[in-house]
């Protein structure tokens, strides 16, 4: 690819070569874009993409050769960061982590993807949320850890049984898959969300921390964890695996029962 | 022309990875007026990615280790060319950090008695890398943005505003640093949403924006790491030094494209992955240096029993150090011996049961299943060499973190020194809390003796803005991203793991080009969001630091760490008394040599006079 690319004015530029085994696919994104649009529209392009491409990457293949106008969040593009949560055909994923064979059509129809910005959240341009109100809801619940007294001067001392009694609320990357794909979040954008609720346990069972309480009280108000009805939708959309409906079980049973 | 957003703050830090975060939590402990820029999202930053650890000599887990034993591991692992100081502080002050970072609340792997965990990594003499599983930085950076999230409440109660003492600004680039004669007066940028300018006025900057590694074709590094803060440094007349020195990972993944240059861990070698090239041959066997002959198997019987026997084995080639097994897979592959992608093998499918695999490499299982869909219990992966990380950064005072330019502060990846001419693993996380630190007090020290706050001129501004709509005011220019591109090929191709003369001339060549180029880029849309106006405006940074890599490179003629040269091929204690400093002014980027100040003879005594004798010229040891 060091030949220099033949330009015009306007166009991308040349398109890299079609690779060996590549399908072409229809993406279909819904996009907006507060400068020209009242209202979101459809955008499909047809592109030449690998069965072991990841949805990330079909979007770059757009961004860097058929429209550079097309916006979204990446960070580090294996997961970890959580910033390319998106809807994609239907459900909650991250961009970096669902690859293009598993929603291959079978025989020879061609496939269409489609991919929307999380619901719930305003959106900014294209598949770009304003990620302020699901922020708001983390910051409410009090995340960080609360002590009183003397600082030590070394590490506090925590059990690995303890240790392990949260740890699968501290994996959240807080990508706002769970919080977007929340019948009762979208209808009622007041509720925490589920994100806010593991952020919140992370700490209510964390042994070293003694602000349990406040965060209850945060949590028991009307937009808190009795919100929550149970659907599982979040704990299917989490792409770190966190059982996000049981940690609000156990929140859930934390208040009613005032037992940490 | 839309009015300018205009913010005064005491303290700037760009940048909100985990040193950024420390030097901004210092500032405002220090009772300053702090304010963090970022590229991101708050708490998405590059440093989530590191998975091993924070290397701190607490001794949880050996006694036996303390700061003089971590001091000789980093000193050895740069080759001597460490900045001593700062490998002296790093030393000794990580273990506070990582106390400290858990009085914030972070969550550790713990020892039997509570305490925090400590594990064994390449280069440390005892297990010192406090961790969390497999994801320890995003465990740090969690915990400093739940540290922001408290300090901002506290401040809410004290004041009645959040942001008071501490605010951050997300999704924002600073396009330049802005001066009152020769001090920093503050800085310009924009809100990546809106494209909407913003001027920054603050007598003290601290920049934390990590690396460079985006340059580069193959690397495990994200969008990011475009080398802002190394060229926001240079163009406010501060140096780099050992911008020559670039770490490659021997194992990243290859195949399939959309996942090139992902990182595979270390640990699947350790566990009993092997390399193999195309002929299905061992081939690390052929690669042994004759300064390891005795402590590496010659033969696959002795290698193979050392997992078992350690006592009474040597350790198979697949465990050479970073550099080495980087050369050799790059030499397999060049000699037509390589994988079908451009990589070789690392196989541990013919080597553990499948159950044992899913047990010991879980991440690993998962990462190849779902990026790549390979499954490493019955395939192997195909791994080759990716850019990892740069040694090299701003020139900064080590206490301090202050660079040449008063006002103006560097800490973790941005700045140069400390890890001499190869990072050792679980180094840069400690790296980042200690200097983090460090350039926080720093600053605000400065700030505070300041007798009158520096002023931004009009034409300043002015100028700082027609910089950043270059890219609109033309037609028929290229697009951006085809000329990262090529910009990424000729790094990887030309200045990337092995070097010689003639290629790294001709990649300085082809930088004069891609400069010509960049001047007539163009985008398409408007200021609002545009992604490819942002990748032009990074690009100017990337082609400047880039060149520094080049020039640096071919001057230094011998091998050292991160930098190998194929026509220089030995290590040379003459070079290591030299860093190269790279300047800019309206000439371009100049190179030159500068003495390296005598390590102090106290931290020269923890060494053996016979490994001093590796590393050290005649005339400084007697």
């Amino acid at each position: 690819m060091t030949a220099t690319a033949e330009t015009t004015a306007g166009s991308r530029g040349s398109q890299p070569p079609v690779p060996d085994g590549a399908v072409t696919v229809t993406v279909k994104i819904r996009r907006f874009n507060p400068e020209f649009d009242d209202e979101p529209r459809w955008d499909s392009f047809d592109i030449p993409a690998l069965p072991s491409d990841r949805v990330l990457n079909l979007l770059h293949y757009i961004k860097w050769y058929v429209d550079g106008t097309l916006t979204f969040r990446r960070s580090c593009a294996h997961g970890i960061c959580g910033s390319d949560a998106m809807r994609i055909n239907g459900v909650n994923r991250l961009a970096c982590k669902v690859l293009l064979k598993d929603l291959l059509q079978t025989g020879d129809k061609q496939t269409t993807i489609t991919i929307e910005p999380i619901k719930g959240l305003p959106v900014n341009k294209d598949l770009l949320v304003d990620m302020e109100p699901f922020f708001e809801a983390f910051r409410a619940v009090k995340p960080y850890l609360v002590t009183y007294g003397n600082e030590p001067t070394r590490e506090r001392i925590q059990s690995v049984a303890d240790r392990e009694r949260f740890d699968d609320t501290t994996k959240c990357i807080l990508c706002a898959c769970c919080t977007t794909s929340c019948p009762v979040y979208w209808t009622e954008g007041s509720y925490f969300g589920p994100a806010a609720i593991v952020n919140a346990h992370r700490f209510i069972f964390d042994s070293r921390d003694e602000g349990a309480e406040e965060r209850l009280d945060i949590l028991n108000d009307i937009d808190g964890v009795w919100r929550c009805r149970t659907t599982f939708n979040c704990t299917d959309a989490c792409p770190r695996g966190i059982q996000v409906t049981k940690a609000i079980q156990e929140v859930k049973r934390a208040l009613l029962f005032k037992r940490v | 022309m839309p009015e300018l957003e205009r913010h005064s703050f005491d303290v700037l830090v760009i940048g909100a990875g985990g040193a950024g975060l420390r030097a901004a939590i210092e500032a405002r402990e220090h009772g300053m007026r702090t304010a963090v820029l970022c590229k991101s999202l708050f708490g998405k930053a590059h440093t989530v990615m590191a998975e091993g650890g924070i290397a701190a000599a607490m001794g949880n887990v050996n006694s036996s280790d303390s700061w003089q034993v971590h001091f000789r591991d980093t000193m050895r692992g740069g080759k001597f060319l460490n900045n001593w100081r700062m490998a002296e502080l790093h030393a000794q002050e990580a273990p506070q950090r990582v106390w400290e970072l858990e009085t914030y609340g972070a969550l550790f792997d713990r020892t039997k008695d509570g305490r925090i965990s400590q594990r064994n990594f390449g280069g440390h003499e005892y297990p010192r890398l406090a961790h969390v599983g497999d994801r320890t930085g995003l465990e740090l950076i969690r915990t400093l943005q739940q540290k922001i999230v408290s300090l901002q409440q506290e401040d809410f109660k004290e004041f009645g505003n959040y942001e008071e003492r501490l605010r951050v600004f997300q999704e924002f680039t600073v396009t330049d640093l802005v001066k009152d004669g020769d001090r920093i007066a503050g800085a310009f940028g924009y809100w990546r949403e809106s494209g909407r300018f913003v001027l920054f006025e603050a007598p003290a900057v601290i920049l934390a924006t990590g690396g460079i590694g985006k340059s580069f074709k193959v690397t495990s590094n994200s969008w990011e790491y475009t080398g802002d803060g190394h060229a926001l440094a240079l163009r406010a007349g501060a140096s780099l030094i050992n911008m020559e020195f670039i770490q490659f990972h021997p194992t990243g993944m290859v195949w399939p494209p959309s996942v090139k240059g992902i990182l595979v861990t270390e640990s699947v070698r350790g566990d009993g992955g092997v390399l193999r090239n195309s002929d299905g041959k061992r081939f690390m066997f052929d690669y042994i240096p004759e300064v390891f002959k005795d402590k590496y198997a010659d033969n696959e019987e002795e290698g193979d029993r050392w997992y078992t026997d350690q006592a009474n084995n040597r350790r198979p080639p697949e465990l050479l150090p970073r550099d080495e097994v980087a050369r050799a897979i790059n030499s397999e592959v060049k000699a037509g011996r390589g994988s079908p992608h451009g990589g070789v093998f690392l196989d541990v499918s013919t080597r553990l049961p499948a159950e044992e695999i899913r047990k010991r490499l879980p991440s690993m299982h998962h990462q190849f299943k779902e990026l790549a869909d390979v499954d490493i219990t019955a395939q192997p992966m195909e791994v080759g060499p990716t850019c990892h990380y740069v040694m090299g950064g701003v020139e900064v005072d080590p206490d301090t973190g202050s660079s040449s330019v008063a006002g103006l502060y560097a800490a973790g990846e941005v700045s140069g020194g400390m890890h001499g001419s190869n990072r050792l693993g679980g180094n840069s996380l400690s790296d980042l809390l200690v200097f983090g630190r460090r350039a926080g007090a720093g600053a605000a020290e400065y700030v505070r003796a300041l007798d009158q706050r520096p002023a931004v001129s009009e034409d300043t501004v002015t100028e700082a803005r027609a910089t950043a709509l270059k890219p609109f005011q033309q037609e028929g220019g290229e697009n951006p991203y085809t000329l990262h591109m090529e910009l990424q090929q000729s790094m990887n191709d030309l200045v990337g793991i092995i070097r010689r003369q003639a290629e790294m001339e001709e990649a300085l060549q082809r930088l004069e080009k891609l400069k010509e180029r960049a001047q007539s880029l163009t985008v398409e849309g408007h200021q609002q969001f545009n992604p490819g106006w942002h990748l032009a405006l990074d690009l100017r940074n990337m082609l400047l630091v880039s060149e520094c890599v080049a020039k640096a490179a071919l001057l230094r003629t011998e091998s050292r760490g991160g930098h190998t040269r194929d026509d220089h091929p030995s290590m040379d204690a003459e070079w290591r008394r030299k860093l190269l400093v790279c300047n800019v002014d309206e000439n371009g980027v100049s190179v030159e040599e500068k003495p390296q100040i005598p390590i102090r003879s106290d931290l020269l005594d923890l060494f053996d006079r016979a490994e001093l004798e590796k590393y050290l010229t005649a005339e400084e040891l007697s």
